[in-house]
């Protein structure tokens, strides 16, 4: 079945980029195990927030910048 | 509520399926809680062999973070290594953390000291308190899990019996009763 342009470029879009992730997202966009994450997170060297439930949210910024600091 | 209550066939099948969906954290939450308690139970030979390597300044360098050189020593747990280094004073050490991300890593002295039995005894404690933030989050986790599964039911004995498997995973106490697992298996 053809396509349209326009369906085209709805297939194309970016999915949106996420504000924060869960720490095991985190832990494997990272490429560490969950017990590193949460060492990094104790240590303050990545900050993370709260949700309603309590459960921690590392933000994108926040993991960004662990690995432009990486990288100076 | 009635803290003897027997679950629910619904909250059973609540915990299996979060037992299932979180099977890979409590799969390494257990196996660095052995790790710890490796640790806190062979603290004094561990010791007393890196007291006695760091006398014969055995081991690669390691340059860390702050710019400080070290010598590498035993593995302590995963990804943190003891080191040694000789200082004005005297012998030194170190727990170290060397995190693999996408380039050189992070090289971090996570503690140090001159006595190597109270840099271990520091270590030990800290990671107790990593544990303590590992089993909240994942306990947070379960909540938010079983609560979106199954909304308008009072999951509490679900989120309460990983709670308990995870405290005493970090505590290594012997066995409970089954009173206080309030009826599920854990």
């Amino acid at each position: 079945m053809p396509t349209t342009p326009e369906s085209e470029n709805q297939t194309a879009a970016p999915p949106a980029e996420r504000l924060a992730y869960s720490v095991q997202e985190a832990a494997d966009l990272l490429g560490i195990n969950y017990y590193t994450m949460y060492r990094l997170i104790q240590r303050q060297k990545l900050k993370t927030c709260r949700v309603l439930r309590g459960k921690l949210l590392v933000p994108r910024t926040e993991l960004l910048q662990l690995l432009q600091v990486e990288l100076r | 509520m009635n803290y003897y209550e027997r679950p629910t066939p619904l909250q059973e099948a609540a915990y299996a399926e979060a037992r299932q969906h979180f099977g890979e954290h409590l799969k390494q939450f257990k196996v660095e809680c052995e790790s710890l308690h490796n640790l806190e139970r062979n603290l004094t030979v561990t010791a007393n062999d890196a007291f006695k390597a760091a006398q014969q300044s055995s081991g690669r360098l390691v340059r860390t973070d702050d710019g400080t050189e070290w010598q590498h020593g035993v593995e302590l747990m995963k990804n943190v290594f003891l080191c040694h280094r000789r200082a004005a004073g005297g012998l030194e050490f170190a727990a170290v953390e060397s995190v693999p991300l996408k380039t050189h890593g992070i090289k971090e002295v996570l503690n140090s000291g001159p006595h190597v039995g109270e840099v271990l005894r520091t270590f030990a404690s800290d990671q107790r308190k990593v544990f303590k933030l590992w089993k909240d989050d994942v306990t947070a986790q379960v909540n938010e899990y079983v609560g979106e599964k199954y909304p308008h039911q009072d999951m509490t004995i679900v989120t309460e019996s990983f709670e308990i498997k995870l405290a005493r995973a970090i505590s290594e106490r012997p066995a409970q009763t089954q009173n206080q697992n309030r009826g599920i298996r854990i």
